[in-house]
């Protein structure tokens, strides 16, 4: 049986996944529990916490590995893991390092320095890996999860590479044998291309990782959990769901069909009236607000022109060229 | 206990072997050894994977149960209820409301005493919906007549599986049992699970066959009448047979038990006592959180106090004699419900141990009751410390301050209040007057112009941006079109489903205009009444300075499953001819629980109960024709329209809004792509369903008046597609065209060409 290298006060080792659906984190996280559990012959548990099954939205998966015969009581998340793995670096601003231990592992898929995600999340006291699994798995054209299970792996060194191999070419070897050796590619990839960064612990308070209390409790909470305020979603950031890709919008090529805005999912497209050559009042397509855009590309698909394409997001891009939508507020 | 750590294999009799699966996994592989030979079932979460676990093992031919997937949880307990009586196994699983909707059933199966197991997976029943764990749906199972076994962990899932089926049919039970496990906590955490490792050892232990000697519904020799009208003096006498059975299967359980406990080495008495041998505080909570509490219970011993836990591994019958032997000696115990019972001053555990105290004579053990985590709130071992914390206060004052009261609870922020960002819609905005809708005398039938889609823009979308579906889901471009039809103000209903869920995560709201959900086997039928309120309301002048300048138009959105589950409300409504509008986004299949089949999934579709694998290739029978069935209800109008075409679904829109505003019941279904569960490009949705209406699989047409009318002929235009077109773009389809399934896909032909040739039929005559 293989040897934790460090346990919490009831006996555990623990990972935590943080990451948005359809990246595959959940799936990973199910193969790293397996890999400690069935593989190298330890005890544990692991889960997902879930809302509903949609793809774009948080999730975070989580491990626990201990000791055979270890006590398995406590069903609750995870607050201070040994290790995180954040598969979407958008998810450190909503809190995805929060908790990790002193001396703990801080895992982020992005093309940026371990140096700037140290000082982007204020982590300290940590080792801060990065890996740019999205640039891996669009070069090999597979998923994110294998290149981040290949990291993984590297930072857990009490888990058997080899082991996991074997598993990767057993699940898939049935249904897909070609795609086994790409999958174990890109894990090996992820494994060998981390870079890491030891941050020193700043002396400082600890600050814990509480969950913000609802603003509208029990005494101010309106009668039967109705919502009174009437398309408040606009609120909302949806940037996150986007998996590396979005629509460029170029006016000048733009014939205003609205083929687009009819494609849209996310109600993404901005217009206003505005007087033609002729002076006759019509709509015409000012752009997009980006900050509802999940990225899905139907309005490329759909637009019979040049005008809309889709481009590799590049940072600060969206926000750059989004038009926001004017909405009627109650005050200006 | 349910698991014995200090010895990993246990020194059982029979051979076992280690799986590492979650709670629903080892229902259902529990029910796989077993091979039941019927399960009914309809998808909940989080109970939904029991079903999707049992059709994944018999795709690869592992078991021979037959999975009947229902039209409703009402339908599912009728088909395990009739399916018991013809003296096979019967097996099921649901949560929450799916339970509620199937109680009138539980009953009936009691009181005909015909065993069968049905497990709870147990999640909040609530009116703003909730699909997290607690006890509120057990709650309500307390009085049904079935004896309850609890789950602490996927280790007593398993096991518990196997014990209640054996307890349900034991000749002095006869009464059919529940297995209840919590919802998440213990339904989708994987562990560690000791199983049975040889099938035979199983049958051995719950019997090859159900016990001779009890009628059943299928013996041609001994005819048999089956719930009969019973009245007084007899019936009393029918319930305290059933009261005696309930009491005796505590005996029976422990006896069962007890075998099983030497097969397997896994011990489990009525209550699970941990560290109670001295205790003199304790507290009581049941299923996964009475294994937090062990790790609390250690912390505080090695402090010095003399801390326990209790909790029960059945519930019904009762444990009241064994709870208050355990709390003989506890000064105090601090009793957490994870369900209120509203308004009995305390939860039915907290009332029900009281009650086992007075009765036994015990009138000094202090009890604080505390109702905790609701709808999934987490139980930690910080909580864990608060509550054995209200014991030890109690223990010392030797009275409780507050006997009763709920824990976890936040007040918020009272200078707060949810902020309206919006104004109120324009309604000239709304209503553009760019869409106009003409009767023509002659035809009776509706002439309607509509301006280009550009024009249309300037219409205020229905919706507020920042909606959580998926990239590229097809239902809000669907819906959005649809509504640029409708002029004025509307008011939604929405079924249970992801357009639901998306658009209204609290405290958000999508919905600019007022929105109601109702759970989807229910939504025509609520509509409707508020649709008669509203005129009702308007008759009587109640509406004068309120704002509204038109009469609102009434919509009912729902998924296809909505359609399955809320078949009857909507052919009801449709009948009754209320003046509203359903418009239902089929994406073929439940994709909110997790892409279950639904009625509306065509033949040899993948979905997660109609796998594609050894023994099975996807769906076993033809979809749905929502459209037809509700024609033949003999509403005013009726069409089918998809994203692709958006002038044909803005036109029908339109006439949708005339008929509903001044004739009667409308209904309309719009195909619509889901590329997570359809495993598409999440680009690809519109194209996807252009081909699906130009291979003939979802024609757009139109039933007007009992006429029917093709509004698109991909024949005509010389735009007709191979079905086989179509079914290529999808990852769940993909598999019917490879040439083991070339029967099935021309099965499927046949049927898109017949349902097709009909249509062109009534397309050309009138009459039909």
């Amino acid at each position: 049986m293989a040897v934790l290298p460090e346990v919490n006060k009831l006996g555990f080792f623990e990972i935590r996944l943080e990451s948005i659906g359809g990246l595959g984190a959940n799936l990973a996280g199910k193969m790293l529990a397996e890999a400690g559990i069935v593989g190298a012959g330890m005890d544990g548990v692991s889960f997902s916490s879930y809302g509903s099954e949609k793809k774009g939205s948080p999730v975070k998966a989580h491990i626990r590995f201990c000791e055979l015969g270890t006590p398995i009581r406590d069903t609750s998340p995870i607050e201070h893991p040994h290790v995180i793995g954040i598969f979407h670096e958008a998810l450190i601003k909503t809190g995805g390092a929060s908790g990790v231990r002193p001396g703990g592992i801080v895992l982020v898929n992005s093309a940026r320095s371990a140096q700037r995600i140290a000082e982007d999340a204020d982590l300290q006291g940590c080792t801060v890996a990065v890996l740019d699994a999205t640039r891996i798995a669009l070069e090999e054209k597979n998923k994110v999860n294998m290149a981040m299970l290949g990291g993984l792996f590297r930072l857990c060194a009490f888990l058997d590479p080899e082991f996991m191999k074997d598993v990767i070419a057993k699940s898939l070897g049935k249904k897909y044998p070609q795609a086994v050796e790409l999958a174990i590619r890109v894990f090996e990839r992820g494994y060998s291309e981390i870079e890491m960064l030891e941050v020193p612990a700043k002396e400082s308070d600890e600050a814990s990782a509480k969950v913000p209390e609802s603003p509208f409790g029990y005494l101010n909470q309106p009668l039967g959990g109705m919502v009174v305020t009437p398309g408040s979603s606009l609120l909302k950031d949806l940037s996150i769901s986007r998996s590396g890709m979005l629509p460029a919008f170029d006016r000048a090529t733009c014939i205003n069909c609205a083929q687009c805005d009819t494609a849209c999912p996310d109600l993404c497209f901005v217009w206003e009236e505005q007087p033609d050559k002729r002076g006759r009042m019509q709509m015409v397509l000012q752009g997009i607000d980006y900050q509802y855009c999940k990225g899905c590309l139907k309005c490329v698909e759909a637009c019979p022109t040049d005008s809309l394409s889709r481009m590799l997001e590049q940072e600060g891009y969206a926000d750059a060229n989004q038009v926001k939508h004017r909405f009627d507020y109650v005050e200006a | 206990m349910a698991i014995d750590y200090s010895k990993e294999v246990t020194p059982g009799r029979v051979k076992q072997r280690m799986v590492y699966e979650s709670g629903n996994e080892m229902a259902a592989y529990a029910a796989h050894q077993i091979d039941y030979h019927i399960m009914g079932y309809f998808p909940i979460s989080p109970s939904t994977e029991v079903a999707q676990h049992l059709d994944l093992m018999k795709t690869e031919g592992k078991h021979g149960i037959r999975l009947v997937p229902s039209d409703g949880e009402h339908s599912s307990a009728g088909i395990c209820y009739g399916a018991s009586t013809g003296g096979g196994r019967v097996f099921n699983a649901t949560s929450a409301q799916g339970y509620l909707y199937m109680m009138e059933q539980m009953p009936v199966q009691s009181g005909t005493r015909f065993p069968m197991v049905l497990n709870l997976v147990c999640r909040s029943v609530s009116g703003p919906l909730n699909i997290h764990g607690d006890h509120s749906d057990l709650y309500f199972a307390l009085n049904t007549g079935w004896p309850i076994l609890m789950c602490r962990d996927p280790q007593a899932v398993y096991d518990m599986n196997l014990i209640a089926l054996k307890l349900a049919e034991d000749p002095e039970v006869r009464l059919p049992v529940m297995v209840a496990y919590d919802g998440y906590f213990t339904s989708h955490q994987k562990r560690r699970v000791q199983t049975f490792e040889d099938r035979a050892d199983v049958m051995a232990f719950v019997g090859e066959y159900t016990p001779e000697g009890f009628a059943n519904a299928l013996d041609r020799e001994n005819p048999i009448t089956i719930g009969p009208y019973m009245n007084e003096p007899d019936y009393i006498n029918n319930r305290y047979q059933m009261s005696e059975a309930m009491y005796r299967a505590e005996g029976v359980f422990e006896r069962i038990s007890a075998e099983y406990q030497e097969l397997t080495g896994r011990e489990y008495p009525m209550l699970d006592l941990y560290r109670m041998d001295d205790a003199e505080v304790a507290v009581f909570v049941m299923n996964s959180a009475s294994e937090t509490i062990k790790d609390v219970v250690d912390e505080l011993r090695l402090q010095g106090i003399k801390a326990g836990a209790v909790a029960p591994n059945m519930i019904r019958p009762f444990p009241q004699r064994q709870i208050a032997e355990a709390l003989q000696h506890v000064r105090a115990i601090t009793v957490g419900d994870r369900a209120d019972a509203c308004g009995a001053h305390g939860g039915n555990m907290l009332n029900e141990i009281k009650a086992a105290l007075f009765t036994h004579g015990n009138r000094d053990t202090q009890v604080v009751g505390r109702v905790y985590g609701l709808g999934g709130k987490e139980f930690g071992a910080e909580d864990g410390r608060r509550f054995f914390e209200l014991a030890i206060e109690a223990a010392e004052k030797q009275t409780v301050n507050i006997p009763f009261d709920f824990y976890g609870h936040t007040p918020g922020d009272p200078t707060k209040a949810p902020k309206r960002l919006l104004k109120p819609l324009n309604f000239d905005e709304l209503k553009t007057g760019l869409i106009t809708v003409t009767p023509n005398e002659e035809t009776g039938k509706l002439a309607v112009k509509i301006p280009p889609l550009r024009s249309l823009t300037k219409k205020p979308k229905r919706l507020a941006p920042g909606h959580g579906a998926c990239p590229g889901c097809g239902i809000f471009s669907g819906l959005e079109l649809f509504f640029k039809g409708i002029e004025g103000d509307i008011v939604t209903l929405f079924h249970t489903g992801c357009a639901m869920v998306t658009t209204t995560g609290y405290p958000h709201s999508s919905h600019k205009a007022t929105y109601i959900h109702n759970l989807f086997q229910n939504g025509a039928a609520t509509l409707s009444g508020l649709v008669e309120m509203f005129w009702e309301r308007k008759r009587r002048g109640e509406f004068e300075g309120l704002g509204l300048q038109e009469d609102f138009t009434f919509v009912m959105v729902t998924g296809d499953g909505g359609m399955d589950i809320g078949m009857g409300p909507a052919i009801g409504a449709a009948l009754r001819g209320h003046r509203m509008i359903i418009v239902e986004y089929d994406n073929e299949g439940y994709m909110n629980t997790g892409a279950q089949m639904s009625y509306s999934t065509p033949l040899g579709h993948r979905t997660s109960t109609s796998g594609v694998g050894k023994t099975q290739q996807g769906k076993s029978f033809h979809h749905k024709d929502t459209a037809q069935i509700m024609a033949a209800t003999g509403i005013p109008y009726v069409f089918t329209g998809s994203e692709a075409f958006p002038q044909d679904l803005v036109k029908k829109a339109a006439k949708a809004q005339w008929y509903a505003q001044n004739v009667g019941l409308v209904y309309g279904k719009i195909l619509i792509a889901c590329p997570l569960n359809w495993m598409s490009p999440d680009d690809q949705g519109a194209n996807i369903v252009d081909a699906a209406v130009s291979s003939n699989f979802f024609p757009l047409y139109e039933v007007e008046q009992g006429v029917t009318a093709i509004t698109y002929n991909p024949e005509d235009k010389n735009k007709k597609v191979p079905v086989s077109e179509w079914l290529k773009r999808m990852g769940k389809t993909r598999h019917l065209l490879k040439p083991e399934n070339e029967a099935a896909l021309q099965e499927f032909e046949r049927e898109v060409e017949l349902r097709w040739s009909r249509l062109k039929a009534r397309h050309e005559h009138p009459d039909l």
